[in-house]
């Protein structure tokens, strides 16, 4: 959805960045875009060229004694670099590792300097609200999460796309509504929420109206605004599988629950996929999730294990049918499927 | 082995001096740019040329998932591992394109004319499941396809 | 002088107990000042925080989540738990994910006795197993592997990073790396180049951070287990920064094992550099000396020691009372102890009778002792080690501090973290010449020319210090006259450097606050030596910066205890102290408490020994732990004159070439087999201490000293090292207020003249030590022999980073051999193009004295024209081929400067 903004509306981004930065007098910003956006990269390229030519950009801006420069820093491929520390650390020309917080940024962060760093779509709502007032922009949403929100709809779902919808939307009316509903009417299993260290919300929380509160106390998060649909032929126990494999293999390697921590708790799924799990498995997941998200230097670490966290308290059974009854209820894990042959062989 | 042309590496280096620290990602790209790679000789002139360490160098390029230390090959697969894809069949579509190319992630056929990667999602979740190559976007992705659109690139 | 700001305190409660830190105190810094110990793998008090072991985290109220307690500052009211069941429970875990990515090895760990994994896994019963323990795989050859030095075995590293950062943090030497991430990530150099072939400067500070075994003393493995091991605390036997450092001794063996610093010692702060902690092997080589040897047909043959003690007190007892009190010298030795050196000039001036006695300042830093006496009234650094970091412009002239002084090298180092400006005037491209704001590459011998410039320009922009000049000083009208006839433009063409660079560096030295400036060899070692070093006198004076913390003038002092060799008095016209033999009170005093009558001939220096030698008119010469054949110039001339002396006798650890042509050779002891005390460039006096013993029949050399003053007829006998200090400390006042006990842990720097003084961080506050400074009126004189048609080049001489002086102890290490064992000479690139010499290629050396074969190493080192050759191997002994010329007043050869021509060798 960052990447639709930045190739579709590149200058509300800009705007609303030198807004914000003429409000901290701030005289250098960087825009960190995936080199794998290489769209993006060109059209907000061209757009900070027009800002200059416009005298929106560069030393005195419209006169106003006001200088701001903003350069775009294409990512080396780092998922961590995300994380806020980390994108200062990789812009600072370093490794992409994460930063003990306190000092935040905003205190201390570009080469010590007081910094603010907000997603995309933040800054592409500054004009509007500069523009239409805050009350305005408050029209829409809830209680405590204001406007609207763009949700990137994908996985088992029939029209998937991008999806602006305001704060409080159920999960009912994006998936059944916008979103069409399930192909070929599989039922629906969760939803996964918020990216790779998101969670999983169940069948039993599709009347949740969503907001950055209501997400947090079903153990998802708002995140990268990622919706990706499941049906029941997705095995939970393989999807938090995927999740921590994905942190795992993105963690910095700067500190150890992250760097180790999340490897066991991969390797512990394996273990479960492949028939060997025992209950004890479950508790063990249970408490080093709990001590990496609690020791972790950064937010990668300390979100890693919300995947598993949250499959773990909304489809336990299923857990429990890997352990227990040795069998993977949506068909997906291999080494579970009943194939009487080879049992009978074994036999 | 014949010795690395340097010649493009002071170019770059000319065309973004200063060069300092800061522009030490941002310099290995452009490098990577204009030689598909980062060659060790290339890395030890631009720490000696910058001043900046190349054991900090090297910790760069083997950090970021973007470089690559080896040369690599001419057009780069990517086969996105992002969530959707995931759970629209990513597992299908790489077990089909390892075997049309006889190599994994990683690796790079022996006439140089692919690189295998993986990547984790290229923002088009809505296309899932998603391969790229060089710039160009594959949206679902049919895996009975690979060696037709695989035979597009030479 | 410069105000500190008074540190602000803060009031917090760590634990339920009132902590009063200081703002900006971490709150693990807080805790471990209050004795809570708080447990951390990835931190050293060296390195900025990172945070990343994950073990310090603390409960702070209030505060969202863990904190980790080694990045999180103190704050007024704050309430710290930093031991509750929950931390242990996750400290427990992180433990274990730790122990599961680390081979278990501790039975035949070396580390055993001091790994903090270990420690903090006993503490919280960390289970190695809890999740299913380490699998190894296959063992790959990494960058350490056959590095004599260094070891590194990964499977036992943890990841902590401490010696990626400590490399590039401390030693900004940045040879080590993190390569990959996540669970792939690992420590390694540059596409995993051998250390040796990396920007590693082989000072193993790596080793000193790692908490674990992963990275190890190489030729420490298997010699004995830390738990095993017994630390004796002692002083860097090598240059004259005086590192603390303890020598890891295996009592069973009676051998050294390792070298380590302990954390925040002084001055070193815990580091070491190559020699110190590399260069021990030597103590323990086989080619040690041990038993006396008499030369009889010229072969030595094994002797008792009353044999050789009886023959040699004899020989120069007979040549005295025979030829009178100039017929025989003793050289004494700054690698010794002050008590040896205190000994020597007594026994020189009491069984000896005569004042024929000196050490080896002459060949280095006696211009120092002499010029800053003349102008300051004191010869030494005047300022501290500690007080570097704190400098804001470092002017550096004459001296490679990151090689010959490599601690103090990182105190700069620290200084340029924190922002400071530095100068370098230096015909070489040396590590602080690359990173320095102005490098002044200027014509070796044109220093003087360099420095009135300066100063001429400083005063022509008012930028001196009219008030300090005024009130501190004296002879200014004469001086700034002498200026009128240097201007900044003939300085520019006689020292070959844009004029405007002159002008850029007087400025940011005058505009300093503070500026102090630190010098070695490079400014000593002309026949302008004397006069060069009070040129530094008079511009630190001119603008004010000396006299106040973190400015002044600073000698970097090159051996050991050159220093203490100089304050005991092994010298020809002074007593312990800098006391007169011309003072007629001075030698009633000494000649009271040491019941002689004290010689009054007027003595000599090392360089004139050697001269009377050659003439006759010396006749007996006892020469302790010296090798002036090595270390004194144009060697040839040298052995003519030794082998002419009717009586040589060496007190020696090694066979060294001056032992070679000696008639009686006495085995002495090295540093780590006796006690005494050595005094470092800062003056501040440390004790020495036995750690192991001497092999064979070798005795500790003030036990010989004394023998040799008995043979000679002047009875002379000490229970230990100590009372030889105290007899010293009653007649000295500037040490009068020492003692062992007082010196035990971090020494004193004198002046200490009493038993309740403090001692003296920094000299000349409020006065100088002679009262109002002096300037000096100096006039540039060129080098002794510059370059002609036959010899068209000019050759400078030094120290590198791996070896020391004469090598023959640095050359006992493996380690070190394996990184330099062989000569070279520097040549820049365009000479060595048109002499068709490339990288490596052998090449002839040759000037008037002789010539020797070294290999090339072309680059942009030196300036074209110039050579630059280390002195430190036997085998092409570059002293052969130095020039004999010498300081006017000091007799300190001119080694950085001679006539030499080039040729590339068939």
């Amino acid at each position: 959805m960052d990447r639709a903004l930045l190739e579709g509306d590149p200058h509300s981004v800009l705007e609303g960045m030198i807004i914000s930065a003429y409000a901290i007098e701030a005289t250098k910003g960087f825009i960190y875009v995936r080199a794998e956006y290489p769209i993006a990269v060109l059209h907000i390229r061209k757009a900070i060229d027009e800002a200059h030519e416009r005298g929106l950009l560069g030393d005195n801006i419209l006169g106003s004694g006001y200088s701001l420069d903003i350069e775009v820093r294409e990512g080396a491929g780092a998922f961590v670099c995300g994380e806020e520390t980390a994108m200062i650390a990789s812009l600072e020309g370093e490794r992409g590792m994460a930063r003990p917080k306190p000092p935040y940024p905003a205190v201390r962060g570009y080469h010590g300097e007081p910094t603010i760093i907000n997603n995309v779509e933040t800054f592409a709502n500054v004009p509007l609200i500069i523009e239409e007032g805050g009350a305005a922009f408050a029209e829409s949403g809830t209680e405590g999460s204001k406007g609207t929100k763009i949700f990137a709809l994908a996985g088992q779902v029939n029209n998937t796309g991008l999806v602006e919808v305001p704060m409080g939307a159920t999960i009912r009316e994006i998936v059944f509504g916008v979103g069409g509903g399930m192909p070929r009417n599989r039922e629906f299993k969760a939803v996964q929420m918020g990216g790779p260290s998101g969670g999983c919300v169940p069948a039993a929380h599709l009347d949740l109206p969503i907001d950055y509160d209501s997400l947090k106390e079903v153990g998802a998060i708002m995140g990268s605004g990622g919706m990706i649909v499941m049906d029941n032929t997705t095995c939970i126990v393989d999807i938090a599988r995927y999740f921590i494999s994905f942190c795992a293999e993105e963690s910095c390697g700067l500190c150890a629950p992250c760097r180790l921590g999340t490897v066991q708790l991969e390797e512990t799924l394996n273990r479960i996929t492949e028939g060997k799990g025992t209950l004890e498995d479950l508790d063990k997941l249970e408490s080093l999730g709990e001590v990496v998200q609690q020791t972790s230097l950064c937010g990668l670490g300390q979100t890693a294990p919300n995947p598993v966290m949250s499959t773990l308290r909304h489809f336990r059974d299923e857990y429990l049918a890997h352990v227990v009854d040795k069998t993977c209820p949506a068909g997906v894990c291999t080494a579970l499927l009943p194939v009487e042959a080879t049992v009978g062989k074994e036999k | 082995m014949t010795a690395v042309d340097l010649g493009p590496a002071h170019a770059v280096l000319e065309d973004m001096a200063p060069v300092d620290h800061g522009h030490a990602i941002p310099l290995l790209q452009n490098i990577q740019e204009s030689y598909g790679y980062l060659p060790r000789e290339v890395l030890l002139e631009l720490s000696s040329e910058t001043g900046i360490p190349a054991s900090h160098l090297f910790g760069l390029a083997t950090f970021y998932a973007q470089f690559y230390l080896e040369e690599h090959g001419r057009h780069t697969v990517r086969v996105c591992r992002g969530t959707a894809c995931h759970v629209r069949g990513r597992k299908i579509i790489q077990e089909a394109i390892d075997e049309e190319l006889g190599i994994g992630p990683g690796e790079t056929t022996e006439d140089r004319r692919f690189s295998l990667e993986t990547v984790a999602c290229v923002g088009t979740c809505f296309l899932a499941p998603v391969v790229m190559i060089d710039h160009d976007y594959f949206g679902n992705f049919d895996p009975k396809k690979v060696g037709e659109i695989i035979g597009g690139y030479e | 002088m410069t105000v500190l700001s008074a540190l602000k305190t803060v009031n917090l409660t760590i634990d339920g107990r009132e902590i009063i830190a200081h703002e900006g105190d971490t709150v693990l810094e807080a805790a471990l000042t209050a004795g809570i110990d708080i447990p951390r793998l990835c931190h050293d008090p060296r390195l900025k925080p990172v945070g990343a072991c994950r073990l310090c985290v603390v409960e702070i109220e209030g505060e969202r989540g863990l904190l980790t307690s080694c990045t999180m500052e103190v704050a007024e009211g704050m309430v710290v738990a930093t031991e509750t069941d929950s931390l242990a429970a996750k400290r427990k875990t992180v433990l274990e994910l730790i122990l599961d990515d680390h081979r278990v090895t501790c039975p035949t760990c070396d580390k055993n006795g001091d790994c903090a994994l270990m420690d903090y896994s006993y503490r919280y019963q960390a289970d190695q197993f809890a999740f299913g323990g380490y699998k190894p795989g296959l063992v790959e050859p990494n960058f350490a592997t056959g590095n004599k030095a260094i070891a590194f075995d990964p499977q036992l590293c943890i990841t902590c990073g401490r010696c990626v950062r400590i490399c590039d943090e401390v030693v900004m030497a940045s040879a080590l790396t993190f390569k990959m991430r996540a669970s792939s990530v690992e420590v390694t150099t540059p596409f995993d180049m051998p250390l040796n072939e990396t920007s590693c400067v082989l000072c193993g500070l790596c080793i000193s951070t790692c908490p674990t075994g992963a990275m190890y003393d190489r030729a420490a493995l298997g010699q004995g287990q830390i738990k095993d091991l017994e630390k004796v605390q002692t002083v860097c036997p090598y240059c004259g920064v005086g590192c603390t450092m303890e020598l890891n001794v295996n009592r069973e063996t009676n051998r050294i094992v390792r070298v380590t610093a302990p954390e925040g010692s002084v001055p070193n702060d815990g580091n070491l550099c190559v020699k110190g902690k590399f260069g021990f092997e030597y103590v323990h080589s086989a080619e040690r000396l041990t038993t006396p040897l008499i030369k009889e047909n010229g072969e030595f043959r094994e002797a008792t020691w009353d044999e050789a003690l009886e023959l040699a007190g004899r020989r120069l007892r007979e040549l005295r009372d025979e030829h009178g009190p100039d017929s025989i010298a003793f050289l004494s030795s700054c690698r010794c102890t002050n008590e040896e050196n205190y000994l020597m000039q007594k026994v020189a001036r009491t069984a000896g009778a005569t004042n024929n006695v000196d050490q080896c300042a002459t060949t280095c830093h006696a211009p120092t002792v002499a010029g800053l006496a003349s102008t300051f009234g004191s010869g030494a650094m005047t300022n501290s080690i500690d007080e570097i970091k704190d400098v804001d412009t470092l002017f550096i002239i004459g001296s490679n501090p990151t090689e010959a002084h490599p601690i103090i090298g990182l105190e700069m180092k620290k200084a340029l973290k924190k922002g400071a400006k530095m100068v370098v005037c230096d015909p070489r491209k040396t590590w602080v010449a690359q990173h320095a704001d102005i490098h002044i590459q200027h014509k070796p011998g044109t220093d003087n020319m360099l420095t009135n410039a300066m100063m001429r320009h400083i005063l022509d922009e008012e930028l001196h210090d009219p008030e300090f000049v005024e009130s501190r000083c004296e002879n200014f009208e004469a001086f700034r006259k002498n200026l009128q006839d240097f201007t900044v433009e003939e300085a520019a063409e006689v020292c070959d450097v844009p004029a405007e660079l002159i002008r850029q560096a007087a400025e940011m030295y005058a505009k300093g606050d503070p500026s102090s400036i630190f010098y070695t060899l490079g400014i000593t070692e002309h026949i302008s030596g004397t006069e060069n070093v009070q040129n530094l006198a008079n511009l630190s004076m001119l603008t004010g910066q000396i006299g106040k913390r973190s400015s002044g003038v600073n000698p970097l002092r090159g051996q050991n205890n050159v220093q203490g060799g100089c304050d005991m008095g092994a010298m020809h016209g002074d007593f312990p102290g800098y006391q007169k033999v011309a003072d007629e009170a001075v030698r009633f005093k000494f000649a009271e408490a040491w019941g002689v009558e004290i010689p009054t001939n007027k003595g000599g220096r090392v360089t004139d020994f050697i001269e009377q030698a050659g003439d006759g008119v010396l006749r007996g010469f006892y020469v302790f732990g010296e090798d002036p054949v090595l270390s004194e110039p144009n060697q040839s001339k040298v052995i003519a004159s030794l082998e002419n002396l009717e009586f040589l006798v060496c007190q020696e650890i090694f066979m060294s070439e001056t032992a070679k042509l000696a008639d009686v050779i006495l085995p002495a002891t090295s540093f780590a087999e006796k006690d005494g005390t050595f005094t470092n460039t800062e003056r501040r006096v440390q004790r020495v201490r036995k750690a192991v013993d001497a092999p064979g029949q070798a005795k500790p050399d003030w036990e010989i000293i004394c023998l040799m003053s008995t043979a000679m007829g002047h009875p002379m006998e000490y229970n230990d090292a100590g009372e030889i200090f105290d007899e010293m400390a009653s007649l000295t006042p500037s040490y009068g207020g020492m003692s062992f006990d007082r010196i035990d842990e971090v020494g004193l720097q004198w002046p200490c003249p009493a038993d309740d003084h403090p001692g003296t961080e920094f000299l000349h506050e409020g006065q100088f030590t002679h009262g109002l400074g002096i300037f000096k009126e100096i006039r540039f004189r060129e080098a002794d022999e510059l370059p002609d048609d036959d010899y068209p080049y000019i050759l400078s001489t030094g120290r590198t980073l791996y070896n020391y002086n004469i090598g023959n102890m640095t050359q006992k290490s493996d380690a070190i051999r394996q990184k330099q064992s062989k000569a070279f000479v520097e040549m820049h690139e365009v000479d060595a193009e048109r002499l068709g010499v490339a990288n490596g290629d052998l090449v002839k050396v040759a000037t008037r004295r002789g010539e020797v074969t070294v290999k090339a190493t072309v680059g942009e080192r030196t300036r074209p024209g110039a050579l630059w050759m280390p002195f430190h191997f036997v085998d092409q002994p570059t002293n052969r081929i130095t020039n004999d010329a010498f300081d006017n007043i000091t007799r300190t050869a001119e080694y950085k400067v001679c006539a030499a021509a080039v040729t590339k060798s068939e």
